[in-house]
């Protein structure tokens, strides 16, 4: 069970900062910081900075993405922002606009 | 669909929650809660700032008011500072309250059908007038003393009898005596 989860249909207009995972299928307005795996379903919308153990988004992000291990945007997911992450990978079908910084 | 959320005992959220379905929240928030349907306030949850929903579990702490359109309940360990407000409101042996308490809406029909059931029973044979039988049963029920507070709850329900005041316990009359007065002139009393 994911230790925290932004159901869809609900709205946080906010700061959330964990140490578990976070599942979002609702809405976002803030920032999001977790020292464990952030996922962000197909029906979540975030507009926030994001940050994570490692982000996953099949949703949309409005907001800058910084994972020390991985960042993934899957099919379907949109992201708008600047990704700072080890490795970062787009699915086919994902849209994507910023910068990347994987630290070489 | 709404799905339930949760946010988990390690989490933190600054800010306002809003929504439909439900919510459990096992960490801590710090802003309004507002939702369509059930918030649960588990036993590690904390939350500053008020929760309104169609109906409040708390096992939890909370600093803020509570209203339910169905519904608040605090559970055993609960701990409220805060006003609540709803139809029903349960407070579990064990639970700490520190507000006002409001009980309004539509769960008044509860007690009304209470006192209406065993009339019929009682008179089978109830003549058209009998019907009225509830009304009267009502305000002789309410004669007995109650305390202050009861009585200002009882306020708003039907309207009360002339022959009432004769059977209230007499006001409560304070002598104007200074503490000390007042302990000296029992003992003087005793011997």
């Amino acid at each position: 069970m994911a230790g925290t989860v932004i159901g869809e249909g609900l709205s946080v207009e906010g700061d959330i900062t964990s140490d578990e995972e976070v599942v979002v299928q609702g809405n976002l307005r803030g920032k999001l910081t977790s020292s464990d795996a952030v996922s962000i379903g197909s029906g979540g919308v975030v507009q926030a900075d994001v940050a994570g153990q490692s982000v996953s988004s099949a949703g949309q992000v409005t907001g800058d993405v910084s994972a020390p291990e991985r960042v993934d945007i899957q099919a379907g997911g949109r992201l708008v922002g600047d990704v700072r992450a080890a490795r970062f990978t787009i699915a086919d079908g994902a849209s994507f606009k910023g910068a990347v910084d994987m630290e070489v | 669909m709404s799905q339930s959320s949760i946010i988990g005992a390690g989490t933190v959220v600054r800010g306002n929650l809003e929504g439909e379905g439900s919510l459990e929240i096992h960490g801590r928030i710090e802003g309004d809660v507002t939702m369509t349907g059930e918030v649960l306030v588990g036993e590690t949850g904390a939350v500053r700032g008020s929760i309104s929903a169609g109906r409040v579990s708390v096992y939890g702490a909370v600093q803020g008011d509570l209203s339910g359109t169905e519904a608040v309940l605090l559970e055993r360990g609960a701990k409220v500072v805060g006003d609540l407000t709803a139809p029903r409101v349960g407070i579990a042996n064990g639970a700490l309250v520190r507000g006002s308490v409001r009980t309004e809406g539509e769960a008044a029909p509860a007690q009304p059908k209470r006192v209406a059931a065993p009339t019929p029973v009682a008179k089978p044979a109830g003549a058209p007038a009998l019907k009225s039988a509830p009304f009267v049963a009502k305000p002789v029920a309410k004669a007995e003393p109650k305390p202050p507070v009861a009585q200002a709850l009882a306020a708003a329900a039907p309207a009360p009898r002339p022959k009432e005041p004769e059977r209230r316990p007499p006001p409560p009359v304070l002598p104007s005596l200074g503490k000390g007065a007042k302990g000296k002139k029992k003992k003087d009393r005793d011997e």
